[in-house]
C-alpha cells in the first residue's frame, strides 16, 4: 500500500523544505488591511504542523495561498520547491498537494465513491488499471474500502470527509492540508478524520498541514502556528504554545480548559503543574495525594437528583415513534417509542449521534413534524370486534396539546421558537431589521410598524448586537458570527417561552462558542422559560444543562442530570459518544483510587478535588 | 412539502434488466419509440405491448410503481383524446350535436392515441425504474462519443450532468431545513391566492440560491486543487462493458421490436377481414 500512495513525480532536493513562505503579503481586493500581512516560514518534508487563530485570522487564506486558488501579491511561495508566482507553477505544484476544506458535501462531484475518487487521476490523465490501484489504495489507506460503491449523500459526515481525503490521495499528494476539515462533524467523526490523517503522517511521511479551531487536534502536531490578523505569532512545540497562557488570550484564542483547572487547583494549593492531557492531570493530583497522605481520597457527595422540575410550560411525550418516507422502500425508522419529560425553566441538553433521530425528535415539540392523529387527513382506523387500537403518541407543550387537530400550530410555533443547525443560512431579507421583523409580523399580522420596530430592536439587543448599527445593514454584510446572533433574533423576537436550538454552537471557534453559550443563558434568564440545546460537545452540556438526556437509535437511552449522566462513562462509550473532560479526569483519578463526585464542570472539579485533598473548601 | 419526492424512481431490485449496460436499454427505448411510431396497426400496438410488458415482468419492477407513471400525463391522455374525439372526421357518424359530430373513426383513433402515449411512458419509466441516474449519465455520455468529431463539448456535458445529479439531493434537504426554519418562524405556504403563495417562496428561494452559489464556489476551488482541467489528455475511469447478458437482449429486444415493425406492416395481409377498424390512416 506504501507504494501505491507515493508520488512518482518530480523529488524534492535534498535538505529543502516542503513548503516555504517569505515575507508573503496578500490583499483581498475589497479591503484595506491584508489578509496574510508578510508571513515567513517553513515546513520540514515528513513534518506535522497544526495552525490555529481566531476566525479571520488568515490561516484559510494561508492555505488557499498554498494550494495556487489565490496568488500571493508580494513575497515568494515555494510548494515542494516549485515557485508558485506563474501558472504553470501552480499546475505543477498542485500535483504535490492536496486540500481537503470544511464542508464535506461542497467538495464532491460524483454520486459514487469510487468516481468520486477517480476525478483527481482522471484529470491529470492517469491510465485506468492505476487509477483502478488508487483508487483502492485511496480508500484502504482512509477505512472505507467497503464504501467504494456507495453513494456519498447517504453517508456521515466523518466518512464524507475521509472520503475527500481519499479523493485527495489519489493525486499522491507530498502535502496534505487540512482546512477546518473537522468543524462541521460530530465528535466521531472527527475523532475518524484525525486519526486517518495522523497515520498518514506516521506510515506514509506526507507531510500535514492541519489547520484547526480543536485544541485536542493542535496538539498531535509536531510543531504549531498561530496566527492572529494575518500575522504569525507565535511558533513551537503545541505544549510550548498552550502553556504560554495569557498571551493566548490576547490573540483571542480561550486557554485550553484543562490549563484552567490546573491553574485553579495550584490556587487552592494542589501542586500541579501546567498541563494539557487530563491523564497528566489526574497524575499531578494523585501524587499530590499520596505526598499528603490521602491516597484514597473521597470529595463531598452531591444531593442526589430530585427529579424533573414541573410547572405550567412543561413538555411531555409519551410513545413517540416517526418513520421517514413510511411505506416505500427508502422508508426508516427515525424514532422507535420515546417517553421523555422537559420541565419549565430547564436548561436541558439533547445529546447524541447524527441520525439517531435528536433531530426528528425536536421538529417534533413545534409541529413541524405533526403527530399522525393531527393531520387533517388522519382518520381513526376501524377496528375490528375485539381489536385493540393502537397506541396513539402523546405530546403536550404547556397548554397545547399536539395530538389535537384542532391545535392552534401558528401560536404554538410563536411560543416555541426553533433555531435551526446554522441559521444564519436562513437570512433572506434586505435588512436586519427586516429579517428579524419576519416571524413577528407573521405571528402578530395586526401590530402597528412602531410596535415592531421596537420589539424588533428590543431582540436585537437581546442577542448583544447595536440596533443602531445592524438594523439597516443587508444580513449577508456581517460577519459569520454576527449573521448568527441576527438569525437568533428572528426567533427570539416573538417571544417564545420555549427556545429550541438544533447545535446552536456549530462551527464556530471556541470563543465565539463561549459567546454563543453566554448569550444563551442570558436569554434563559430574561427572555424564555426553557431552552433546549441540542449538542454534540459533551463539555458544552456538562457546563449549561441542568439536565440532559442522550438518544440514540431512536431512543431515550438516558436521561438526566449531567452529574449522574456523565458518570455512567462505560455507557456513553459504549453509545460510540464522549465524555467531558472533566469526566476523563475522574475516569483517571479513579485508577489512583480517588473517588471524586462533582457536578462535571471544571469549576464544580476543581472545588470538588480541593475538598477532597482537605485543601481550602470553596465558598 | 418535499417529503415525498424520493430522487429519480429508480426501483432498487437485482434483476437481469436492472443489470443490463445502460446504453443497451437506451438504444432499446429509441427503437421502441420508432416502433410505436411506425405502428399503423393496433396489431403494432400488440407487439409493443408484449414487449413492454415481457420488460416489466423481467425487471422485478412491481406493475403498480410502472403504471403509476401514466398517472403524470393524465390529464394531456385525456386532452388528446377529447380533441381527436371531436375533430377527427370519417365516414361513418355515430353522433351530432351542433356542430359537434362524432365519427366511429375518430373513436378508434382517438383509442389508438392513448395507447401509443400510454406505452410511450411506460417504456421511458422502466428506463428510469431500472436505471440509477448515474449509470443512465455514463450510457448518455458514452453514446454521444461521437460527437466529440464535431467538437461537441461531450465530456463537459456530462460532467455538468453528473454534479447536478450529484447535488439534487444535498439541495433537496438544504430545501427542507429552510422549509422547516421559515415554517418556524410562522411562515405560511399553503394558503393564500396564488399571488401571496408566490411571494411567500421568496424567504426560501433566497437562501437557497444564496447557498447554491456559495456550494458553487467552493465545489470549482475544491475541483481546481484536485487539478480539474477541460483539457482532452483527461482519462475516464469508469468503462461501460458489454457482456453476455446484453448480447442476449440485444438480439431478443431487436428481434421483438423487428417483429412489432414488420406484423405492423404486413397485418392487413394477414387478417385482411380486421380492416378498415384496425387500420389508423
Amino acid at each position: 500500500m506504501s507504494q501505491d500512495l507515493r508520488q512518482e513525480g518530480s523529488p524534492l532536493p535534498e535538505g529543502a523544505p516542503a513548503l516555504s513562505f517569505s515575507n508573503v503579503k496578500f490583499y483581498y481586493p475589497e479591503s484595506q488591511a491584508p489578509a496574510v500581512n508578510g508571513v515567513s516560514f517553513e515546513v520540514r518534508r515528513g513534518e506535522f504542523v497544526s495552525v490555529i487563530g481566531h476566525n479571520g485570522s488568515g490561516k484559510s487564506t494561508l492555505a488557499r495561498l498554498i494550494c495556487g486558488l489565490l496568488q500571493a501579491d508580494e513575497g515568494k511561495i515555494r510548494v515542494w520547491g516549485i515557485d508558485l508566482s506563474d501558472a504553470d507553477g501552480v499546475k505543477e505544484a498542485r500535483r504535490h498537494t492536496g486540500i481537503v476544506f470544511q464542508n464535506p458535501d461542497n467538495q464532491m462531484v460524483a454520486s459514487i465513491v469510487e468516481d468520486d475518487v477517480a476525478f483527481g487521476p482522471e484529470n491529470l490523465g492517469v491510465e485506468r488499471e492505476e487509477i483502478g490501484r488508487r483508487i483502492e489504495a485511496s480508500l484502504a489507506a482512509v477505512g472505507m474500502s467497503d464504501y467504494r460503491h456507495a453513494t456519498p449523500s447517504r453517508l456521515s459526515g466523518g466518512q464524507k470527509q475521509r472520503i475527500a481525503v481519499a479523493g485527495v490521495l489519489a493525486i499522491r499528494p507530498d502535502i496534505l492540508i487540512l482546512d477546518e476539515s473537522t468543524a462541521m462533524l460530530d465528535p466521531r467523526g472527527r475523532r475518524e478524520v484525525i486519526e486517518v490523517v495522523g497515520r498518514l503522517n506516521r506510515e506514509e511521511g506526507i507531510t500535514v498541514l492541519l489547520i484547526t479551531h480543536f485544541m485536542e487536534e493542535a496538539l498531535l502536531a509536531d510543531r504549531t502556528i498561530v496566527m492572529n490578523r494575518g500575522e504569525i505569532v507565535m511558533q513551537g512545540t503545541p505544549e510550548d504554545i498552550f502553556h504560554s497562557g495569557e498571551s493566548l488570550v490576547t490573540y483571542n484564542l480561550c486557554l485550553p480548559e484543562i490549563t484552567s483547572m490546573a491553574d485553579a487547583l495550584r490556587e487552592r494549593g494542589v501542586d500541579t503543574r501546567p498541563c494539557l492531557r487530563p491523564e497528566e492531570l489526574a497524575a499531578d493530583i494523585a501524587a499530590h495525594a499520596a505526598k499528603t497522605g490521602r491516597q484514597c481520597a473521597v470529595s463531598p457527595r452531591i444531593s442526589p437528583d430530585k427529579g424533573p422540575k414541573h410547572g405550567a410550560w412543561d413538555i411531555d411525550i409519551k410513545d413517540l415513534t416517526f418513520t421517514y418516507s413510511a411505506k416505500s422502500p427508502f422508508a426508516s425508522k427515525a424514532l422507535r417509542g420515546v417517553d421523555l419529560h422537559i420541565g419549565e425553566g430547564e436548561f436541558f441538553g439533547v445529546i447524541g449521534h447524527t441520525g439517531s433521530g435528536k433531530s426528528t425528535l425536536i421538529q417534533h415539540l413545534n409541529a413541524l413534524i405533526k403527530l399522525p392523529q393531527a393531520n387533517k387527513k388522519y382518520r381513526p382506523p376501524k377496528l375490528k370486534k375485539g381489536q385493540t387500537p393502537p397506541v396513539m403518541p402523546e405530546l403536550r407543550v404547556g397548554p397545547y396539546d399536539l395530538a389535537d387537530k384542532k391545535c392552534n400550530f401558528l401560536q404554538l410555533r410563536s411560543d416555541v421558537g426553533m433555531v435551526f443547525q446554522y441559521p444564519e443560512y436562513q437570512l433572506f431579507a434586505e435588512t436586519v431589521a427586516e429579517d428579524v421583523a419576519f416571524g413577528l409580523k407573521n405571528f402578530n399580522k395586526d401590530l402597528s410598524p412602531e410596535e415592531v420596530e421596537e420589539r424588533v430592536r428590543a431582540a436585537i439587543s437581546a442577542v448583544g448586537l447595536d440596533p443602531d448599527e445592524v438594523c439597516d445593514k443587508s444580513p449577508f454584510d456581517l460577519s459569520g458570527g454576527q449573521k448568527r446572533r441576527v438569525a437568533i433574533a428572528g426567533v427570539i423576537v416573538s417571544r417564545p417561552k420555549i427556545l429550541v436550538l438544533d447545535e446552536p454552537a456549530a462551527g464556530l471557534d471556541p470563543l465565539g462558542k463561549k459567546e454563543i453559550m453566554e448569550l444563551l443563558h442570558a436569554l434563559h434568564s430574561e427572555w424564555c422559560r426553557t431552552v433546549v440545546i441540542v449538542s454534540h460537545d459533551m463539555d458544552e452540556i456538562a457546563c449549561n444543562c441542568t439536565r440532559a438526556c442522550v438518544v440514540s437509535d431512536g431512543r431515550i437511552a438516558m436521561c438526566a442530570r449531567p452529574h449522574e449522566l456523565f458518570a455512567r462513562t462505560e455507557e456513553l462509550r459504549s453509545l460510540g459518544l464522549d465524555v467531558p473532560l472533566t469526566a476523563k479526569v475522574c475516569e483517571e483519578l479513579k485508577k489512583y483510587g480517588m473517588d471524586i463526585d462533582c457536578d462535571y464542570t471544571p469549576q464544580g472539579l476543581v472545588a470538588a478535588v480541593s475538598a477532597a485533598l482537605g485543601g481550602e473548601r470553596d465558598a | 412539502m418535499l417529503n415525498d419526492v424520493t430522487f429519480g424512481q429508480y426501483y432498487p431490485a437485482d434483476s437481469f434488466a436492472h443489470r443490463l449496460d445502460p446504453r443497451l436499454k437506451l438504444l432499446l427505448l429509441i427503437a421502441y419509440i420508432v416502433a410505436l411510431f411506425v405502428a399503423k396497426t393496433f396489431y403494432g400496438l400488440a407487439a409493443c405491448a408484449l414487449f413492454v410488458v415481457a420488460a416489466v415482468v423481467i425487471s422485478r419492477v412491481p406493475f403498480g410503481s410502472v403504471l403509476r407513471s401514466v398517472k403524470g400525463i393524465l390529464f394531456l391522455l385525456v386532452f388528446t383524446a377529447l380533441l381527436n374525439l371531436f375533430l377527427h372526421g370519417g365516414e361513418h357518424l355515430l353522433a351530432e350535436w351542433g356542430i359537434i359530430h362524432i365519427y366511429l373513426e375518430g373513436v378508434i383513433f382517438a383509442v389508438f392515441l392513448m395507447f401509443r402515449l400510454i406505452f410511450l411512458v411506460l417504456g421511458s419509466a422502466l428506463l428510469t425504474l431500472t436505471t440509477t441516474p448515474v449509470s443512465l449519465t455514463d450510457g448518455l455520455e458514452s453514446l454521444l462519443k461521437p460527437l466529440t468529431w464535431i467538437k461537441f463539448p461531450v465530456h463537459a456535458l456530462a460532467l455538468i450532468m453528473s454534479i447536478a445529479l450529484r447535488f439534487i439531493p444535498t439541495l433537496i434537504d438544504e430545501t427542507n431545513r429552510i422549509i422547516s426554519a421559515q415554517k418556524a418562524r410562522g411562515a405560511d405556504f399553503e394558503s393564500g391566492n396564488l399571488f401571496k403563495r408566490v411571494k411567500a417562496m421568496v424567504p426560501i428561494l433566497i437562501p437557497l440560491l444564496i447557498s447554491a452559489f456559495r456550494r458553487a464556489e467552493e465545489l470549482g476551488d475544491a475541483m481546481d486543487a484536485r487539478c480539474y482541467t477541460n483539457s482532452p489528455n483527461r482519462t475516464k475511469y469508469k468503462k461501460l462493458t458489454f457482456t453476455w447478458r446484453d448480447g442476449v437482449a440485444a438480439l431478443v429486444g431487436a428481434a421483438l421490436i423487428a417483429a412489432a415493425v414488420l406484423f405492423n406492416v404486413y397485418a392487413c395481409e394477414i387478417f385482411p377481414a380486421a380492416y378498415p377498424y384496425v387500420v389508423i390512416a
